[in-house]
């Protein structure tokens, strides 16, 4: 029991990274982005081909965990594009409107990445080695104890960046109220596209931990790992990031804790879909986020 | 200002805006000149806020010029006209309200790249409103209306700005507390000179304007200055509760 | 008719006809291609009528197609397979929209995607619920491809009646109206519960027919690919390139997304393989819509039958004035507009038609309304004034139901505290609202039809199928709102889009539209925000017209005060949520409280007010 607790809690950090990009967005720019898994996979995608076939023009073949940096560049350039092209034309739009611009741009890159590598497995070589821990009775990867360590990290350094920069502060005025932080000089544009670029960076660090955690990645396959980053930020508060990272480790736990008792497939899945209808019709602000705010 | 010339800050001409379809504004003229108060009056629904809005920008113009210090702003960004000098208390106070009083203050500060003079303008802030000093690290959505407008006044002024525009300082602040506000006004522009647009309800504000403009279904319909100031409250009943046949 | 309708119906003719020359396979094919966009148009029911989105709509499609292999397999008749697939689907699409009921937008985007997860990882999964191995021979008269061609043809038709029957009637209107203005809906008297829930019902009954094609089609099924969460994303895809809202865009890019690839290997004058391309072409394009182009591949057929219109009708159409006009004879008929049968026996001789007593309204711990009484007699005009936040509208919002109230409001006697706002307007209230209680996206006929909601006495799902005499009331329903038009003279607008018109004439129009409800009480927030002085001035003159004329008594919320004391013969004045002043107009503007009250403290003393202390 404990010892899946623990890798439960392994998977949960791997999927808050996305979630607090996920939630970053929203407060930012008040977009629930289902994109963030197809960004972050293309990233790592783009590293593995280079692993494997060498930067096109350069012909340096990066290192192994070059490709982990790579995801994460790619990442957030991609965040930063999608914000300047798709996602600032449609600020004064319904809420949907981006939400399905979102759901194309995971769409396209899905399908791009089927056309550019196929549909087989991408065999995910760990960008971290390929070490393992023993753990009260759980035997973590590399890639899961990584993903623990960056995880804390991250929120580590979201506590720093909202408490101690002058554009952490700026973000969280904007969050607040966008128009008195106009008032005040921010230029809010540069707060949404931070937003992204940030979000995106995380996306392309989780897909390089989780694909090789979970055996290698596939078209698509991404999006579906993300849609557990978005119930884990739908059950911890669309506009909280504690709340995201709190709910991300909930539903890595509960779906390890299931999946362990019901060999019935598809269980563990059932258990995470039924507590985020739950939370929505019991608490549908999450379970640390502001009233009113979704 | 020792008989130094007059000198307008804010040029507002023929101003013309509105939500949609709704022309709120039509060809709205006023301007206030450096160092002086101005209150810009009118019931609800005149165009006051809105009035504001599109002088700073937040709403579109359809028609029109705004001038500030001589330049023209009327195609410029909100975000730019704090750097300008142009700070603003918005309606309803416009507290940061997760953030604290000390947050909302450096917020006060954010484009503004002389530190030394935001630092200074931070500590003559506790200075001249103790109860912020000691509440520095409350939120601010946890203060009082009466205090959040002190703070949304002293947040404001960080910037040491030219002209301050003061939307509906009084709305929502008992009678007491209204006083204080304006007295707090007044002392703003005899000690730093700031000048100062005060969009009003309250006819408290004829007290310690220097002139008035009044505002009806979006047009300025009166506009009084010296000596003409103490007819303007009469006329201004007139304006928000209509003419009496006899009186 | 019209030459762009002409043009219409020669290319859907020419295209059905072209197409049966096709051979099998490609016929084939083009069931499949009436499967997804039979898909996609119950899709846009829900999206383009209730602007929810749902995420799992290839989820209903597979719980269609796998019902009706399970009950037509085991023996039943076809039509009873399919009513059972097309039953199951909509049973299944209104749990899921079950959550509708509490959150919404996003919220609903969200647990929708989940049932899509659900179905994908748990239903879909299941041996008995897929119907493996099992296999649905197809009756001996759709043997043919050609024969189950022209039949999906005939479905295809069927649901684009259904369509046509739902944004006609009741149901169509009430779901707009619910996704536009909600809550305020009700005062119409529509049900936003249960309008949500029907909308899902509907959306997923075509589906399950879209459901059911699929299953004759294919006989068995072993690939659940089409009924997976990437589905339901492509089917977003086609709903939002063809354009929300319009089938004609939305079947096109049916055929564009699912036909072209099957249809040609390459793109005409490339290299570039068509099933490779077009999907992610079809990805690209659905951003590139949302961006740029929200009305889709429907928009520009619309632009192109406007521009042949303009080219061959000769001329375009003039726009008319978009002002009311001037109106001074007595509108043939308006007398008839007060002449509703209430369900209840109201006509008691009261003194006072509404009385509130003590009415006390909380917000959040914050008084809006504190302890307010005040009546109104029958054929006065009331007016309500106060500055900012003094809780006029707080007050409309008690009266008809949109705000938690304790104390007592009685209209005509009977009680109206605790009652759901969904029945003030069979009991005899109308109002109209600060910002504006109306479809902007609709044309002000269809909105004189929404306010009349409580009329429409048929059950919205029978009104669909033309039942329940539908058609006569709807006839009757048309005929009064055109009466209430005339009152206003807006009868030159009736088919201009409510949004398009400018916001002094919106106002007007709403006020119609609340008088062709047939009130008793009319409340009136702020009618006269938006309209120039001539306007309000006429506007004014018109309340005491329709006062007389339709036998009404009104309450208006009004900034302007001098309109007030012109037209009313009674005035309230709220302060904080209090009444500080009442009596004549004229009595109630001189009041030194009220004075101070809309010119701050002190002014009152200053001198320059009519002075006199406080009571």
């Amino acid at each position: 029991m404990l010892a899946r607790i623990i890798t439960g809690l392994s998977a949960g950090a791997a999927y808050a990274l996305v979630a607090v990009g996920v939630v970053l967005i929203f407060k930012c720019t008040r977009v629930l982005s289902i994109a963030q898994g197809e960004i972050g996979a293309f990233g790592f995608f783009i590293g593995l081909r280079w692993a494997a076939r060498g930067i096109p023009g350069l012909g340096w073949h990066p290192a192994r965990f070059a490709t982990l940096l790579i995801a994460v560049v790619v990442g957030a350039l991609l965040g930063g594009l999608i914000e300047r092209i798709v996602i600032r034309p449609l600020v004064d739009r319904p809420p949907l409107d981006a939400l399905i611009a979102t759901l194309g741009i995971a769409l396209f890159l899905a399908l791009l990445e089927k056309e550019m590598f196929g549909t087989a497995t991408q065999f995910a070589p760990s960008p971290v080695g390929e070490w393992k821990v023993t753990v009260l009775g759980a035997t973590l990867i590399a890639p899961r104890i990584v993903a623990l360590a960056a995880a804390a990290i991250v929120a580590l350094a979201v506590y720093l960046f909202f408490s101690r920069t002058r554009f952490g502060l700026a973000v969280r005025a904007t969050t607040g109220d966008s128009t008195v932080a106009q008032l005040m000089g921010v230029r809010v544009n540069r707060v949404y596209r931070f937003a992204w670029v940030a979000a995106g960076a995380l996306a392309g660090l989780a897909a390089a931990l989780l694909g090789p955690a979970f055996g290698g990645l596939t078209p698509f396959a991404m999006t579906k790992f993300s849609l557990r980053a978005l119930a884990g930020a739908v059950i911890g508060g669309l506009d909280s990031i504690w709340g995201a990272i709190l709910g991300s480790l909930l539903v890595g736990v509960l779906e390890a804790v299931v999946g362990g008792q019901f060999t019935t497939s598809g269980t563990a899945e059932l258990s995470v879909l039924l507590l985020v209808i739950a939370t929505l019709v019991v608490r549908p602000q999450g379970l640390l986020g502001t009233e009113g705010a979704t | 200002m020792n008989g130094a010339p007059v000198e307008t800050l804010l040029a507002v001409e023929d101003l013309c805006s509105g939500y949609g379809s709704l022309q709120v504004l039509f060809n709205v003229d006023l301007d206030v000149r450096v160092g002086e108060v101005v209150a810009l009056m009118g019931s609800n629904g005149a165009g006051k806020t809105t009035t504001l809005r599109a002088i700073t920008g937040q709403l579109r113009k359809t028609g029109g010029r705004v001038r500030f210090a001589g330049t023209d702003v009327t195609r410029e960004r909100t975000e730019s006209l704090v750097a300008r000098g142009i700070s603003v208390v918005p309606e309803g106070r416009g507290m940061l309200r997760d953030l604290t009083v000390a947050e909302n203050l450096e917020m006060g500060g954010y484009a503004i790249r002389d530190r030394r003079a935001v630092a200074e303008a931070t500590d003559r802030a506790y200075e001249t409103f103790p109860i912020l000093g000691e509440r520095r690290e409350q939120k601010a959505g946890r203060l009082s209306g009466g205090q959040q407008q002190m703070l949304a006044v002293a947040r404001a002024l960080i910037s040491s700005p030219r002209l301050l525009l003061v939307d509906e300082a009084s709305l929502g602040l008992s009678p007491v507390m209204t006083e204080t506000v304006f007295a707090l006004i007044a002392d703003v522009r005899r000690t730093s000179g700031t000048a100062v647009l005060l969009v009003e309800q309250n006819a408290g504000a004829l007290d310690l304007a220097d002139r008035a403009f009044v505002l009806e279904k979006g047009q300025v319909v009166d506009r009084a200055e010296g000596a003409e100031m103490r007819a303007m409250q009469g006329r201004l009943r007139d304006a928000y509760l209509g003419r009496r046949e006899a009186g | 008719m019209q030459p762009s309708r002409v043009a219409t119906m020669i290319v859907v003719l020419a295209a059905i006809g072209g197409s049966l020359l096709l051979g099998d396979v490609k016929l084939s094919i083009l069931v499949g291609v009436i499967v997804t966009a039979i898909a996609a148009l119950g899709l846009d029911v829900l999206v383009a009528r209730t602007g929810e989105l749902s995420l799992a709509h290839a989820a209903f499609l597979g719980i269609g197609a796998f019902t009706a292999i399970n009950v037509g397999s085991r023996g039943a008749p076809w039509p009873v397979a399919i009513l059972v697939a097309v039953a199951t689907t909509a049973a299944a699409a209104t749990i899921a929209g079950l959550p509708s009921l509490r959150i919404r937008g996003l919220q609903v985007a969200i647990t929708t995607l989940a049932f899509q997860g659900f179905a994908d990882v748990f239903l879909f999964t299941r041996a008995d619920v897929t119907a493996a191995g099992r296999t649905w021979s197809r009756p001996s008269f759709l043997r043919t491809d050609v024969r189950l061609y022209v039949f999906a043809l005939t479905l295809l038709a069927l649901v684009l009646v259904v369509r046509h029957r739902v944004a006609v009637t009741k149901a169509g209107r009430t779901f707009l109206a619910v996704r536009d203005i909600e809550d305020r809906a009700r005062v119409f008297g529509v049900e936003p519960g249960p309008s949500k829930l029907l909308a899902y019902a509907i959306s997923g009954a075509i589906v399950g027919l879209g459901g059911s094609l699929f299953a004759l089609k294919a006989g068995s099924i072993s690939a659940k690919d089409p009924f997976l969460l990437l589905e339901s994303l492509q089917l977003v895809a086609i709903l939002v390139v063809g354009g929300t809202g319009s089938a004609a865009g939305i079947v096109t890019a049916a055929v564009l997304v699912k036909g072209v690839p099957q249809f040609m290997s390459t793109i005409p004058f490339t290299d570039l393989k068509a099933d490779r391309i077009v999907p992610i072409g079809s990805a690209a394009l659905l951003v590139v819509a949302v961006v740029v182009s929200p009305e889709g591949i429907g928009g520009l057929y619309r632009a192109a039958g406007r521009l042949l219109d303009r080219m061959v009708g000769g001329g375009r159409r003039e726009r008319p004035e978009p002002r009311p006009r001037v109106v001074d004879a007595r509108a043939p008929g308006a007398a008839l507009l007060p002449h509703v049968d209430r369900p209840l026996s109201l006509r008691m001789p009261v003194p006072a038609l509404l009385e509130a007593d003590d009415v006390r309204v909380e917000y959040g711990g914050v008084s809006a309304l504190d302890g307010v009484s005040l009546e109104v007699r029958r054929g006065e005009i009331v007016g309500l004034i106060g500055a900012n936040g003094a809780g006029k509208s707080t007050f409309f919002n008690a009266v008809s139901g949109l705000a938690p109230v304790t104390g007592s409001i009685r209209f005509r006697g009977v009680e109206l505290v605790r009652r759901p706002a969904s029945i003030r307007s069979a009991l005899g209230t109308a109002r109209t609202f600060q910002d504006l209680g109306l479809v902007r996206a609709e044309s002000v006929q269809e909105n004189l039809l929404l306010s009349q909601t409580w009329l429409a006495r048929y059950a919205a799902a029978v009104g669909i199928v033309g039942l329940g005499g539908s058609v006569r009331t709807e006839r009757e329903l048309r005929r009064r709102g055109g009466i209430a038009l005339e009152v206003f003279g807006l009868d030159h607008l009736a088919r201009e889009r409510v949004g398009s018109l400018p916001y002094g004439t919106m106002r007007i129009v709403e006020i119609a539209a609340a008088v062709a409800a047939g009130p008793d009480l009319l409340l009136l927030d702020e009618a006269t925000a938006g309209l120039g002085p001539e306007e309000s001035h006429a506007l004014g003159d018109r309340f005491l017209v329709i006062r007389d004329e339709l036998d009404l008594t009104l309450v208006i919320v009004e900034h302007h005060v001098p309109l007030v004391a012109r037209v009313c013969d009674y005035a309230y004045c709220l302060e904080s949520g209090v009444l500080i002043a009442e009596g004549k107009p004229l009595d109630v503007t001189a009041d030194p409280r009220v004075v101070e009250s809309f010119l701050g403290a002190g002014a009152a003393s200053t001198g320059t007010a009519s002075g006199g202390a406080t009571p």
